[in-house]
């Protein structure tokens, strides 16, 4: 999301969730260590209730192995009769390695299960041993714990004293489907009250952007916002704003009178000059030195003026005071006015026109003098920049709502590194590029052409390759209705 | 025909005041805004020609008030601003007609006489020079009574030429009337119009009327 409060939203919810995950985790670890602590003691103390029981017996009976049917020999009744309540698994095995006893839960497991959980016991007799062992591939894991029984006599191999984690991973598993429910459950409602505490903290933020968009359209600078009560942030970001408008506002109201006096100041005396060169080039009976001179004087006047003219513009469009005069007009009409001098450029250049426009009337509401003026900037730009021999086309188009102007050239083109700077102002490309003996022109004929495509609300765009030619597109937006 | 012409630049204000009365108007010439509006609201003038910027009393409180009285006085107003957007505001003011500074004279000469009454003498509708007549009217050349077809351009240049006609004008003059366009220096599109015109014209036929003068413009002449 492409705004504060989502990005404030999406942080957030990413911090809770990483917060609550790693409370998991430690949760979880701490369980499973506390589980399998409780397992060893478990195992631990019946192995030694185990020992007790064999010892207290011991000591009130002496045997306690008798033979069972099969002439092996076995625990005895009374003794195995306390032991069948042990959980778990128990195994009592001789010195010799024969299984005496076994408990109830191990008499249940399958025979090779049953066969690999007595040969623990081997770690004995007398031998110590703890560990956890995986019974079949696929089975149970056992925690289990071999100690012996020195307090009888000898009758003892080793006490085996095993439990299956199942109990142990029952309570863990258990506790990751609460972790999760926990984790969704507590997600939402926090994602959902993180966007709404964003909202409300932002929502003057966003009333600041409606009012500076207001006052900012140039026409209203001399408005201010209101400030909120509190000394905040958004209290400073505010003062700070309209401070920064404060000095706009005069920077403007500078730059309004400099236009208006440079305009009076520039232009008067140039006037004057005009007004000498005029009077004396059209009195009869000069010598054709003084004509030629005064011919030139008049021409570099007119090139200042244009200048002057250009400069004072371009400052009113910065300042947003240019305007255009829109009129419903049909494009080819002020296309087929440039013709004629777009001909004459291209004649006296020795450079062929072509001019396409379509058949069907092509109506815009346009500056009729402003899209004359960029026509015929483009096509002097286009015939000025092609040799002799070359050609030039101007076309008119209109095609999905759009309407488009190109002006294309088979000229020496524009170096790509040139390129992005040649609708800046003053910028010209390489002097070595004009033709020789010509005169550069203002370097603001691009930047004017740019602001009246830009001030219809359309567009232009230049490809060109060195060499080949370069082609100028001016994009209009059809406005129907 | 009377006209004021309100202008503190002395040097501007000279140079039309003496350009209107070769023209055979007669014209008188103040430097501030007070005596403007004095002299402008005494009945004595046909067209008021204005300066927007003008000490006492600005040109645009001259036009203002001169309105506000109901006087409907034709007024022509100089203004150093050239937007385009100004000629909106100039006439919401109650301007008539306006002319951006530097001006060519035969603008303002031909604004003056759009807004007042032409005299017969300066401007006669169908110019001719030797068998070569133009008719401003219905904007018809012909040369020893055979109509010739001109482009608007072509038109514009032998019509300027054969208004001044016996006086050398210059390509920057001729350019400026022609097209209300700045070229680059250097730009001869005068000189292919001139071709033309030569071909239309005094190709094949005696005595030839467009003559070059070289370094400068041209010069119709018998």
């Amino acid at each position: 999301m492409e705004t504060i409060r989502g990005r404030l939203t999406v942080w957030y919810a990413t911090a809770l969730i990483l917060s609550l995950a790693v409370f998991a985790v430690v949760l979880y670890f701490a369980r499973r260590s506390a589980s399998y602590q409780d397992l060893e003691r478990r195992i631990q103390s019946e192995a030694d209730l185990t020992a007790g029981i064999l010892a207290e017996s011991y000591r009130a009976r002496g045997v306690l192995l008798e033979q069972d049917t099969a002439g092996r020999p076995v625990l005895i009744n009374e003794v195995a009769a306390v032991l069948e309540v042990v959980p778990d698994f128990l195994l009592v095995t001789s010195r010799d390695g024969r299984l005496l006893f076994a408990s109830p839960d191990a008499r249940a497991l399958t025979f090779p299960e049953f066969e690999q959980l007595l040969q623990l016991a081997a770690a004995g007799p007398g031998g110590r041993a703890k560990g956890v062992h995986r019974i079949a591939p696929n089975g149970p894991t056992v925690h289990y714990l071999v100690r012996s029984v020195p307090e009888a006599g000898g009758q003892f191999g080793a006490i085996v004293a095993g439990a299956g984690t199942r109990s142990a991973e029952l309570g863990l598993d258990q506790l990751i489907s609460t972790l999760i429910v926990a984790f969704v459950l507590g997600i939402v409602p926090a994602v959902v009250v993180g966007r709404w505490i964003a909202g409300r903290a932002l929502e003057p933020v966003d009333q600041i952007i409606t009012e500076v968009r207001e006052i900012s359209d140039g026409r209203s600078l001399h408005r201010r916002l209101a400030l909120p009560m509190e000394r905040d942030e958004l209290g400073r970001l505010a003062e700070t704003l309209n401070q920064m408008m404060t000095r706009l506002e005069r920077s403007f109201a500078a730059l309004r009178r400099f236009t208006a006096d440079a305009s009076h100041e520039l232009k008067t005396p140039l006037t004057v000059a005009r007004a000498g060169v005029e009077r004396a080039i059209t009195r009869p009976d000069l010598p054709q030195e003084t004509l030629a001179a005064l011919e030139e004087t008049l021409q570099e006047v007119n090139r200042m003026t244009e200048l002057v003219d250009a400069l004072l513009m371009l400052a009113r469009v910065d300042e947003g005071r240019a305007e255009l005069h829109r009129e419903q007009v049909d494009l080819r009409a002020i296309v087929d006015e440039a013709r004629e001098t777009g001909e004459l450029l291209a004649e006296q250049a020795g450079v062929a026109i072509e001019v396409h426009t379509p058949p069907q009337p092509v109506v815009l509401a346009v500056d009729r003098r402003r899209v004359h003026q960029l026509i015929l900037n483009l096509v002097e730009n286009a015939v000025k920049y092609t040799p002799r021999g070359g050609t030039v086309v101007l076309q008119l188009s209109a095609s999905n709502g759009r309407v488009l102007l190109t002006v294309a050239d088979s000229g020496i083109g524009i170096a790509p590194g040139d390129l992005p700077h040649i609708f800046d102002r003053f910028w010209r490309a390489d002097s070595a590029r004009t033709r020789t003996g010509e005169r550069p022109g203002t370097g603001l004929g691009l930047a004017i052409c740019k602001w009246i495509a830009e001030a219809h609300g359309g567009s232009i765009e230049v490809q060109s390759r060195p060499g080949r030619g370069t082609t100028f597109t001016v994009t209009f937006p059809h406005s129907d209705g | 025909m009377k006209i004021l012409v309100v202008e503190d630049d002395k040097t501007v204000g000279e140079y039309v005041r003496r350009g209107l009365d070769e023209a055979g108007y007669h014209a008188e010439l103040v430097g501030d805004g007070d005596e403007g509006l004095r002299l402008a609201t005494g009945g004595h003038f046909d067209l008021l020609v204005l300066d927007l910027r003008l000490p006492k009393l600005s040109g645009i409180d001259v036009l203002r008030t001169l309105r506000d009285r109901g006087n409907g006085l034709p007024v022509l107003v100089l203004t150093a601003q050239d937007a385009v957007d100004f000629k909106v505001q100039a006439l919401r003011m109650g301007a008539d007609d306006y002319v951006t500074k530097p001006f060519a004279f035969e603008e303002l000469l031909a604004r003056v006489e759009a807004l007042g009454r032409r005299p017969k003498a300066i401007a006669p509708p169908v110019l001719q020079v030797a068998d070569l007549t133009l008719d401003t009217g219905s904007r018809e050349v012909t040369r020893a009574r055979k109509r010739i077809e001109l482009t608007p351009k072509e038109y514009a240049v032998l019509e300027y030429l054969m208004r001044h006609h016996g006086r050398v004008m210059s390509r920057t003059l001729i350019t400026e009337y022609a097209w209300d366009y700045h070229f680059d220096p250097g730009t001869n599109i005068v000189d292919v119009v001139i071709t033309r015109l030569r071909k239309k014209i005094d190709q094949g036929r005696e005595p030839k009327l467009i003559h070059t003068v070289r370094g400068v413009g041209y010069v119709v002449r018998a």
